[in-house]
């Protein structure tokens, strides 16, 4: 299959820089997967669970904030947060599942923290999907 | 000349002294090496994150955003990022005196000594959330940039600048105010048929990623900031180390001189008596 160069950034740093054939990510309009040969494309990401499949075989990872750029075949992920799955922290996300859930029923909340809590809710949500442990 | 068990006590506090600036100049030095690396990490994200906004605009003939449009008045918030704590040579006061603030602007402060100074003054100020600097990151950084956003296209303020110390090297740091709101792209010739696919919409995207742009210049001001702080403390430290050993060692001479005067007084006190 052929494959193109994926960076992938963050504020910690390069991620990953090398050879991907697919990647799958949740955009604001929902999931897209990016093959090799796509046309340059700009799009803000949202949270949730990001699979590369490389050569050596599918990666999974939590993704959230930022934007996903297309340039003459360079493929670039600039995350606020990116983890792979192997570096979730399972029981921190557990405890804030927990927490966040426990403050949407609570209803003498105000908008923010409505919004606040929703977020909190996706990411652990996003992290323990990408972790294979809902 | 003070007496001999004066100047040993003072001796001693001075070495006691010294070992604290000693401790506090070695801890400097070890964090400062995590806190240049940080900066270089961080660097790439930036600046894919401004290589795209600035593609967006320039790619798009009839384009506006009120993230670019400088609007009428002069309300500004400035963003103050300094240190949490003092013994860092000028580095608090440095940035402070480099301020340029005028009335009604709105303070955003980082840091315990920013919250701590402009609480005496009259202004006003943006929120005290985020009063330690060392324990903000990357996502207390996007919770700032997207409410920045928000109170901007409210029209909270007109203008939003930053004012941190900037990291050129070890020995060398900067306090400098950046624009960050609105958004100033560099003025090249905007090409007509770009090829770029955005996706829902060009302004869409480009609303969407203010805010991040807005944290990621806010991130990287911070750890310009904390690299600014540790090697501000460490000179200082190393200076305030030097200076304790010099007077340890002219109090040591004036200690042993006092010894030495002390015994030859004896001395002729003994010879004095066996004579008589």
């Amino acid at each position: 299959m052929n494959t193109f160069q994926l960076q992938i950034v963050t504020p910690d740093g390069l991620l990953y820089d090398g050879e991907a054939q697919k990647i799958i990510l949740r955009t604001t309009e929902g999931d897209v997967g990016i093959l090799a040969n796509h046309c340059d494309y700009v799009t803000p990401l949202s949270i949730g669970i990001a699979r590369i499949i490389t050569d050596d075989g599918e990666r999974k990872a939590a993704c959230s904030g930022g934007m996903l750029s297309v340039t003459d075949g360079l493929v670039r992920v600039i995350a606020s947060t990116f983890e792979w799955a192997e570096d979730i922290d399972v029981e921190r996300a557990k405890r804030a599942k927990t927490k966040a859930e426990a403050r949407l029923e609570n209803h003498n909340r105000s908008e923010y923290e409505y919004k606040l809590a929703q977020i909190k809710l996706k990411k652990s949500l996003a992290r323990l999907g990408a972790s294979g442990r809902r | 000349m003070p007496s001999m068990k004066a100047i040993k006590n003072r001796i001693k506090s001075v070495e006691n002294t010294r070992q604290i600036t000693k401790a506090m100049q070695l801890v400097a030095t070890s964090k400062l090496r995590r806190a240049k690396e940080r900066i270089e990490q961080s660097r790439p994200f930036f600046e894919i994150l401004s290589q795209t906004l600035s593609d967006i605009e320039k790619s798009n003939k009839d384009f506006s955003s009120p993230f670019t449009h400088r609007s009428e008045g002069t309300k500004t918030c400035h963003i103050v990022i300094a240190g949490d704590r003092g013994l860092a040579g000028g580095y608090n006061n440095n940035l402070f005196k480099s301020l340029r603030i005028n009335d009604g602007d709105i303070i955003f402060p980082i840091g315990k000594k920013v919250t701590e100074y402009f609480a005496k003054k009259d202004v006003s100020i943006f929120t005290t959330e985020y009063t330690v600097a060392a324990d903000i990151g990357i996502s207390d950084c996007n919770s700032i940039g997207a409410s920045l956003a928000e109170a901007f296209l409210k029209g909270e303020f007109t203008s939003l600048d930053i004012s941190y110390t900037s990291f050129v090297n070890v020995l060398t740091q900067i306090p400098k105010t950046q624009e960050i709101l609105p958004i100033a792209l560099d003025e090249g010739e905007k090409s007509e048929n770009s090829l770029i696919l955005y996706e829902p919409s060009p302004a869409a995207v480009f609303a969407k990623i203010v805010p991040h742009y807005i944290s990621g210049i806010i991130y990287g001001a911070l750890c310009e900031s904390l690299a600014s702080e540790l090697s501000a403390r460490r000179t200082a430290m190393e200076n305030a180390t030097d200076n304790a050993g010099e007077i340890i060692d002219s109090l040591s001479l004036q200690y042993n001189r006092a010894r030495q005067a002390a015994i030859t007084q004896e001395l002729t006190e003994i010879v004095a008596g066996a004579q008589n």
